[in-house]
């Protein structure tokens, strides 16, 4: 048994490692070409079993630490509120966030799950994130995601416990917008998994500074989550659409919390997701 | 490669993807941060040769892939391992690098990276071009700088010891 170790062992290291690079490059080709549905299975099976873990206990002991941050905080300031009248202005924010919350879920008439994002792309493009909210806590596949300023993405992948959020900038996203003040439909992707952009109509006059929100077409997001500002307008292919670089509401390397609507596709948009 | 060596890579490997997802961000300008991973492939590559380097990559992009769109799995986990083994393959062949030659070394790889990364995933001439000049270009020498560091201090480190 150990001589037949020590083999496999020596075979990859010998002769400059051809062996081993051969072996990892023929597993990352099989990856690359396998199918859509064996390499989601792929994805979901190492987040499930080994990153999620790992990245949830680095995010409990960021949560520990913070916790020890908040109660020292707390301490202080019992100490600042015993002296002073007016509320503290952690209370007033936590309310004003929490005004926002209740308008967002009265706009839209969905119930709304709240989500902690545990861990990110440690690669250079930020595309997926992962929110310790899965099927156990009524997440399911394709649910729009926000935040308090805005669209962030939807659920590529709902697991138990977790799950995967597609962002904005991933540029297998697309989703149809409105602009608020001209109301013309438009058409957001990210090509370079970095920027947003907007191909909308040139006749409709659409300037920088323009606000873009959720059409409610496409059937996935509701109508009116706000997506961003446009940034710059440039020249399409065709005359007759402008390229628009969109700056999202939603910086979205800095998110910690956000929401998960718990609306499911229209049907029709179901079954074509099936298919 | 002794078990307290593979021990201390792997430990080297789980810090690296924290830095990567926390400091990266912080030292961004404009945007624009250095590459952590690509610098510990580096590293580890010519520490360890080509062997090492390769599983080191593969483990590296095949991480990277898994937080990227599915329908670009296995496109950085080919770009390291193809990084990991060309620069261990270079380190073998030259014997031992000094510090301009390494820092050289992690800009090429940088660079090959990037190429395989992009022609794997298939983006278009355009994009790749944008990619090109208002990432690839100025992250290349943001890692450069922080690569050269880390190299110095390291090998500073060994002298001393």
């Amino acid at each position: 048994m150990l001589r037949a170790f020590r083999f496999i062992i020596e075979l990859f290291t010998e002769r400059h490692g051809v062996v081993a690079f051969a072996f990892f490059l023929v597993l990352g080709i099989l990856m690359r070409e396998a199918p859509t549905a064996v390499r989601e299975s792929i994805v979901s099976s190492a987040l499930s079993t080994v990153f999620y873990p790992v990245q949830l206990f680095a995010s409990s002991i960021n949560d520990f630490k913070s916790l020890q941050a908040e109660n020292d905080h707390l301490k202080e300031e019992n100490a600042r509120l015993r002296q002073e009248t007016y509320h503290a202005s952690e209370g007033l924010q936590e309310l004003a966030r929490l005004h926002t919350l209740v308008r967002f879920d009265d706009k839209w008439d969905f119930p709304i799950v709240t989500a902690r994002v545990v861990g990110h792309n440690p690669g250079r493009f930020l595309t997926t994130l992962v929110i310790n909210r899965g099927t156990h806590h009524g997440v399911k596949d394709n649910m729009p995601v926000f935040s308090m300023n805005g669209l962030v993405g939807k659920i590529s992948k709902a697991m138990m416990t977790h799950s995967r959020v597609q962002l904005l900038t991933d540029p297998n996203l697309k989703l149809s917008v409105l602009e608020r003040r001209t109301r013309v439909v438009g058409f957001l992707e990210s090509m370079d998994g970095r920027l947003l952009s907007a191909l909308i109509p040139s006749h409709a006059g659409v300037a920088e500074g323009d606000t873009l929100i959720t059409s409610g077409l496409g059937g996935i997001f509701p109508k009116g989550i706000p997506v961003g500002t446009v940034h710059k307008v440039r020249k399409a292919d065709l005359d007759v659409m402008s390229l628009m670089d969109v700056e999202p509401f939603q910086e979205f390397s800095t998110l910690e919390e956000l929401f998960v609507m718990q609306k499911e596709p229209e049907w029709i948009i179901q079954e074509l997701l099936n298919e | 490669m002794n078990n307290y060596k593979w021990f201390m890579t792997l430990l080297l490997f789980v810090v690296v993807f924290v830095l990567q997802t926390t400091v990266s961000e912080w030292l961004q300008i404009l945007g624009i941060g250095p590459d952590f991973v690509v610098i510990f492939i580096v590293s580890v590559a010519i520490r360890f040769g080509p062997a090492t380097g390769c599983f080191w990559g593969f483990l590296a992009g095949f991480t990277q892939d898994v937080y990227a769109p599915v329908e670009w799995l296995g496109a950085n986990t080919i770009a390291m391992t193809i990084v990991g083994f060309a620069v261990g393959l270079l380190e073998e062949r030259f014997l031992t690098l000094n510090l301009p030659a390494k820092i050289g070394v992690l800009g090429l790889a940088f660079f090959v990276n990037d190429m395989f990364y992009f022609l794997i995933t298939g983006l278009e001439k355009d994009v790749v071009t944008n990619l090109f000049i208002t990432r690839t270009l100025p992250e290349f020498a943001y890692t450069m700088i922080i690569g050269g560091i880390a190299f110095y201090l390291s090998s500073g480190k060994k002298t001393n010891v």
